[in-house]
């Protein structure tokens, strides 16, 4: 008995192991790419191992040459931006789907759906246009609202999805106890949802983050550039420095990495604190 | 501190009625329990008293004050919810602090952060923290404030829940089946010390239940309801004693009235094959209502047994036993045995019960000869399930004591 349960133990950390690898591997090859000259690369010979003496080449290009920390902070700006808005109203609408009745509700869900079903490159041109009469084009501004119209539903229904899952008694002794509805939601539904908005928080960074579309068609001077616009710029019509490409793609990826990890954790915590019944 | 009133207070859901107007006067300070089976609608009504769920139609008046329309935290209630309904994400003192933190509240509080440490100010100030202590003390979570609610036991989460209720001092406490949720040890020592807790705030409290047991301990006044009307409104002994329909005499009571269909003839009434001696009051109720038969209802406890043939005993044979110690609960089934003893839904069909000294010993199946008592016995319209003798007091609204 003992004998075949080590042996699944075993075959279970194999498993991990392939699983880690497979997901670890392409990163690992990004930053090795990264560190390998680019004649190097076109040459076909690259090693396994990074040439860690090759640090300050590959990134150093980053802060000299183009202005990717510029850029950087604007992906922030729009990334950050987009999970606030995003959480604010994903979590005021998925309140009043949740616990609300009112006329169209069902419709209003199904609009929220639709956003979703649509592609967004159908949607470049209208909202290129709409940007060109409301002059958003070349606010990072505009990317928010663009990006948290298409993150926003998503949001939304995780949280809702949670909000259902609160005992509506509590909810209704706040009441008794003199809570408005906003006060019900700010004090007593948010905390008890926090590892859901932590959730949607990653899920709506992300996606301003990695934005690609529309942050290139609808923000042309490039001081205004987002990263993911910034990162494709560095491929030439004539020329692709690709170790700089991939130390771009290396920065790139770093604080979206750390802002899951920060949010992991109040996810995974989240999944035992709720249980309290009764 | 308040009276209330009901005033044909009806509460529909769609098409559905689930009260049907509810007319009755509760005075202050009284403990007033709805009692009824599953789904009658005792908890919609408290919802409505508590302002939780709207009210269809009728007046519910506080003293004289109409609170259709109010707010439930405009209405000085407590709710004390069956799941108890405590704030999971915060401690124990938090939660008792609520109301009182709510009372307080300013609009600015909502501004994250700021309105948090807003809040926590509040609690620690010393009139809030004052009245929480001596909450806590009264009801010996002193050691537990610090806690959050998955940390405490059930009876220790009821109390708090009850705390919470209590720090406000409303001047009415309305609570949904507080003690479901608990086993029967901890549901008998809550009964001791909700009661006590009633005389000692001296507030109206509304207490829903299902269980008759909670209901005749604790209510000094009971409302029984069935599918949305009131069975009958009165004192515990009243409903015990003299029940206004068919409904309550077998909902009230643990074992319920025993209803025989009976007769006139002469003085005396028939009883299935048996004649017993009538009383002179019973023999009056049936003759002001010009009927020569009725179902009569007799308590379990009104009941001799004698294992050998007498004249005044009815034939019958034991069909269940139970031995609760100090007393035993006998059920019989009229006529002497006839084969072997009947199981599954046949087994309560025709059952009756006694309740006899806890010493006695019989066996199942065994004769036995019954001599019920009729002195106190009741009479009901076989028809209309109703009580004849509906005497001075029509049974939904009781005058003041």
């Amino acid at each position: 008995m003992i004998g075949r349960r080590r042996l699944g133990l075993g075959l279970r950390m194999v498993l991990a192991l392939l699983l880690v690898i497979l997901a670890g591997f392409p990163l690992y090859w990004m930053l090795n790419t990264s560190m390998t000259p680019s004649t190097q690369l076109y040459g076909g010979k690259q090693s396994f191992i990074p040439d860690f003496t090759r640090i300050g080449n590959a990134f150093g290009v980053l802060v000299t040459g183009v202005p990717f920390l510029r850029w950087m902070g604007n992906s922030a700006i729009v990334a950050i931006g987009t999970t606030a808005l995003s959480l604010l109203l994903a979590t005021l609408a998925a309140y009043a789907l949740s616990r609300y009745r009112f006329v169209g509700k069902g419709p209003l869900a199904l609009g929220f759906f639709a956003t979703q079903m649509l592609p967004e490159a159908l949607l470049v041109v209208p909202l290129y246009s709409l940007f060109t009469t409301l002059g958003l084009l070349n606010h990072l501004y505009g990317l928010v609202l663009v990006d948290t119209a298409f993150a926003m539903p998503v949001a939304m229904f995780v949280l809702k999805a949670a909000m259902d899952g609160i005992n509506y008694e509590i909810e209704e002794s706040a009441r008794v106890d003199g809570c408005g509805p906003l006060s019900i939601l700010q004090i007593m539904v948010v905390p008890l949802i926090a590892p859901s908005i932590a959730a949607a928080a990653v899920i709506t960074f992300f996606d301003g983050w990695n934005e690609y579309l529309f942050a290139t068609t609808f923000v042309s001077d490039r001081q205004s550039w987002v990263a993911s616009t910034g990162l494709a710029s560095f491929i030439g019509e004539f020329i692709t420095p690709l170790d700089t490409v991939f130390s771009g793609a290396v920065v790139f990826t770093i604080p979206a990495v750390v802002f899951f990890l920060i949010m992991q954790r109040r996810i995974v915590s989240g999944l035992t604190a709720g249980s309290v019944k009764g | 501190m308040p009276s209330i009133t009901f005033d044909k207070i009806s509460k529909s859901f769609g098409a559905t009625r689930v009260i049907d107007e509810f007319t009755a006067t509760v005075p202050d300070k009284e403990f007033l329990v709805l009692l009824g089976p599953s789904g009658c609608g005792k908890s919609t009504m408290l919802r409505m008293i508590a302002g939780l769920t709207e009210i269809t139609s009728g007046e519910l008046r506080f003293d004289d004050i109409i609170v259709n329309n109010l707010t439930p935290k405009k209405r000085s209630i407590a709710f004390v919810f069956q799941s108890y309904a405590l704030y999971p994400h915060m401690s124990v003192r938090s939660n008792i602090a609520f109301p009182l933190v709510m009372d307080r509240f300013r609009w600015w509080h909502h501004i994250p952060i700021v309105g948090g440490f807003a809040r926590r100010a509040i609690m620690h100030r010393s009139d809030v923290a004052a009245k929480v202590d001596d909450v806590a003390q009264m009801l010996e979570l002193t050691q537990l404030l610090d806690r959050k609610p998955k940390a405490l036991s059930g009876g220790q989460r009821q109390r708090v829940a009850l705390a919470r209720s209590l720090v406000r001092e409303p001047s009415v406490y309305l609570l949904d089946e507080p003690l479901s949720n608990l086993d029967a040890k901890l549901r008998t020592q809550m009964r001791a010390e909700i009661s006590a807790l009633h005389a000692r705030v001296q507030k109206t409290f509304v207490y829903v239940t299902h269980d008759q047991v909670e209901a005749m301990t604790m209510g000094t006044r009971i409302i029984v309801l069935n599918a949305g009307i009131v069975q009958q409104y009165g004192l515990p002994k009243d409903i015990y004693d003299r029940p206004a329909n068919v409904f309550v005499a077998k909902f009230i009571g643990s074992p319920p009235m025993n209803l025989f269909p009976c007769e006139v003839c002469d003085a005396q009434l028939r009883i299935g094959e048996h004649l017993v001696p009538g009383t002179e009051r019973l023999a009056e109720i049936l003759a002001s209502a010009g009927l020569t038969r009725a179902t009569l209802g007799v308590r379990a406890e009104n009941f001799a047994v004698q294992t050998s043939a007498s004249t005044r005993g009815h034939p019958a044979h034991v069909a269940a036993v139970e031995h609760l110690g100090a007393e035993t609960i006998v059920g019989f089934k009229m006529g002497p045995s006839d084969g072997p003893i009947d199981v599954g839904s046949a087994a309560t069909r025709g059952l009756y019960y006694a309740r006899l000294p806890g010493d006695i010993s019989l066996a199942l199946g065994q004769n036995i000869w019954m001599e019920p008592d009729i002195t106190g016995a009741v009479l009901f319209d076989i028809d209309s399930g109703d009580r004849l003798d509906t005497d001075e007091e029509a049974h939904v609204t009781v005058a003041t004591r």
